[in-house]
């Protein structure tokens, strides 16, 4: 099932929302699988490509540091590249919020965040933006509008509404971008958020990473049907189904979602169809849960070489430059490696700082 | 608002006898007494709390007839006392609720309108909003690992529950699964303060189903037919192994939220007065009366019959006493443990 950028894995109806135009991005019919930048230059496309290797790059390394013992943990994105490269280029950086959730390391990427700062969170290192307190993969950054999260599935949720509610009630014309996993709709505070965002007509943009897996759970049980998207309408706001292998794609639709929103538009709904190839985390086996078979077979869309191969077809990459951006990508994670890994921890007396005001520390 | 086209539905009558209409109509004629009942004796100063379900009387009176007693489970909210009455409990038995009284089935010390009977198969619920839902899907859960074929849940909730995280996940959980339940929502736009559009963006709850993978429907909660008629349907298809369903029946709340509430702070008469005109039981006796099932002195003497019952419920309740201070640790540790004494 070898399907081309802007084609769909599986056919995916189009938004049922009422009183609303599909979104273009919504549908491809198998013919219509003709390259699409909707809009981007050269440049941003090439941009693209590069935060999708520089994703996969960072999360290799996650996992090899891990394996080589030098941190103790790493989140895997890989199978979301497309998506978050694609999201993160319609963010609009000095203007909107995003509250991702533990599996944004490319939307962290792509809106601004460096591979230094994100190898300081895996070795929670004291330069870290968190002071290397959070969990690994829980960026943060003020400058860049990242909000810090919680590990609790659906906890960023309401963060997100009530951050869109104070944009609209300052009148401000901004948006929230907040992202979560399939697992993630099956929480009641994912409910009442998007209630929430569609009775006060919140700019916040809800986006579904749906990658099939919940840890261990596989949709089929996550939900009896299987398009997220699906659920807008119940909440009287625009749903719509986006290929997640498709950065150009994942792209329109999010820009679209959220220039509505800044624009006093309201919520959307975007669900991305994509895949965890990976296992959820680097302490989690899949094998235990799912079949070699599977992943391998959904590797045949892996959207890093096929939207490589896109650029290179449209003439917007040469096969050397491509190369090149690989190398340089390459040459930067281990720069960022070396570097982060060479910095020290937090100071064991800097144990309560943060955590009291005025340096109390009432164990001393 | 759903048009309430009585007349209409009653040629349909989805096999319903005459006995069971008139039980239907006696039950709503019950439901508006014990209702009035309940607030004239706050405002005498007799009880302390009650809660009113005028303009539910045709929906519950619906979904009760569709109930299989002895067999169905019910968990209701705190505004189905036309749902309790009709699969089984008796007005003294509400009395009892309300005047808080050691004979109770909860010993007195529930909160008022929270009835619960084992033998009627009505479990014992929370004032939170959703918090039963996830204790119905629980009991429908039980229902398919025991194998319990012909056996289901109904469990009923306001609009503004809907709202609740513990209602959409038992919603998705019940999908999942193909549990028997059914989720009726007594739409009646008022969720005490908070009308249905500060609610939900878009007012249909029953096309929330869709995104949950079950179906979805929306009934008439002014016509008890059409009701029964949604009720039943949803709860054979569930006792039959077919799954959930997600049931939305409009209706109204004429009086205020409880006895401790003035609506008037938060809605115009001219609204109430103009929902009053849909008034479902004084349309429910035309139509039966249309139907030649009762005349106007059968409807006399059933009024009769419904208010004597309710006064004497009331005499024999308020005679009762109180639980005894003594009893205050029954039921909370097992024997007779009373750890402060």
């Amino acid at each position: 099932m070898a399907a081309a950028p802007g084609e769909l894995p599986n056919p995916v109806p189009k938004s049922t929302s009422p009183g609303r135009r599909p979104s273009p991005t919504s549908a491809k019919t198998a013919a219509a699988t003709a390259f699409q930048r909707h809009g981007l230059t050269d440049e941003q496309l090439v941009a693209l490509l590069r935060t999708m290797l520089t994703h996969r790059t960072l999360e290799s390394r996650g996992f090899q540091l891990n394996r080589q013992g030098k941190i103790p943990f790493a989140s895997a994105g890989e199978g979301h590249e497309a998506v978050q490269a694609g999201a993160a280029m319609a963010f609009e950086r000095g203007t909107d919020i995003l509250v991702p959730y533990y599996r944004d390391l490319g939307l962290d990427i792509g809106i601004g965040l460096t591979p230094y700062e994100i190898l300081l969170s895996l070795f929670g290192r004291a330069a870290d933006h968190s002071g290397g307190r959070q969990f690994p993969h829980h960026y943060a950054s003020r400058k860049l509008g990242i909000y810090s999260i919680s590990s609790i599935i659906a906890a960023q949720l309401p963060h997100a509404v009530g951050a869109a509610y104070a944009i609209k009630y300052r009148g401000e014309r901004r948006a929230v971008l907040t992202t979560f996993g399939d697992g993630c709709t099956s929480e009641g505070e994912w409910h009442e958020s998007l209630n929430f965002a569609a009775i006060h007509q919140l700019p916040v943009v809800f986006l579904c990473e749906n990658n099939e897996w919940a840890i261990s759970t596989p949709l089929a049980r996550q939900m009896a049907q299987p398009d997220v998207y699906k659920r807008a309408e119940g909440y009287g706001i625009p749903g719509v189904a986006v290929n997640g292998f498709d950065p150009v794609a994942c792209y329109a639709a999010v820009k679209e979602a959220l220039d509505r929103a800044r624009a006093g538009g309201g919520p959307a709904l975007i669900e991305a169809k994509c895949y965890r190839f990976l296992a959820h985390t680097t302490d989690d086996d899949d094998r235990a849960y799912r079949t070699r078979e599977e992943v391998e077979a959904r590797r045949k869309d892996d959207p890093v070489p096929g939207f490589e191969r896109v650029l290179i077809e449209q003439g917007i990459l040469s096969e050397e430059a491509a190369e090149q951006l690989k190398q340089s990508v390459l040459a930067e994670a281990n720069d960022a490696t070396d570097r982060a890994e060479a910095m020290p921890y937090p100071a064991a007396h800097d144990l309560y700082t943060h955590v009291y005001a005025g340096g109390c520390e009432p164990w001393r | 608002m759903a048009k309430t086209d009585t007349k209409a539905h009653a040629i349909e009558r989805y096999g319903l006898s005459d006995e069971q209409l008139l039980q239907m109509l006696r039950n709503m004629l019950m439901q508006r007494q014990l209702d009035n009942r309940g607030f004239q004796l706050n405002r005498q100063g007799k009880v302390p709390f009650a809660l009113g379900s005028e303009g539910h009387e045709a929906l519950q009176a619906g979904a009760a007839m569709a109930f299989h007693r002895g067999k169905d489970l019910l968990a209701p909210y705190y505004r189905d006392l036309g749902l309790a009455l009709g699969i089984g409990l008796t007005p003294f038995e509400i009395m009892l609720s309300i005047f808080a009284r050691a004979d109770d089935h909860n010993g007195g010390r529930q909160f008022p309108n929270h009835y619960s009977s084992k033998a009627a198969g009505l479990l014992s619920f929370s004032s939170i909003l959703a918090a039963h839902i996830p204790h119905a899907v629980g009991a429908a859960y039980a229902i398919q690992y025991r194998g319990e074929h012909g056996r289901a849940v109904l469990a009923t909730c306001g609009d503004g529950t809907t709202s609740e995280g513990e209602w959409h996940e038992s919603m998705n959980f019940a999908a999942i699964h193909r549990l028997p339940l059914v989720m009726l929502v007594e739409n009646n736009e008022w969720a005490i303060s908070t009308p249905l559009h500060k609610q939900m963006a878009q007012p249909e709850i029953w096309k929330r189903a869709a995104g949950y993978g079950m179906p979805g429907r929306r009934c008439n909660g002014f016509d008890p037919i059409e009701t029964y008629g949604a009720v039943s349907a949803a709860l054979e298809r569930a006792r039959s192994g077919g799954g959930p369903t997600l049931l939305e029946g409009m209706c109204y709340r004429f009086l205020a939220h409880s006895t401790d509430d003035n609506d008037m702070t938060y809605r115009t008469k001219e609204e109430v007065a103009e929902h009053r005109k849909m008034d479902p039981v004084p349309r429910f006796e035309a139509a039966l009366t249309e139907l030649g099932v009762i005349d106007a002195a059968g409807i006399d003497a059933m009024k009769k019959d419904v208010l004597r019952e309710t006064n004497e419920a009331t005499d024999k309740a308020e005679a009762l006493p109180y639980p005894a201070p003594s009893d205050l640790y029954t039921h909370l540790y097992e024997g007779a443990w009373q750890p402060w004494q």
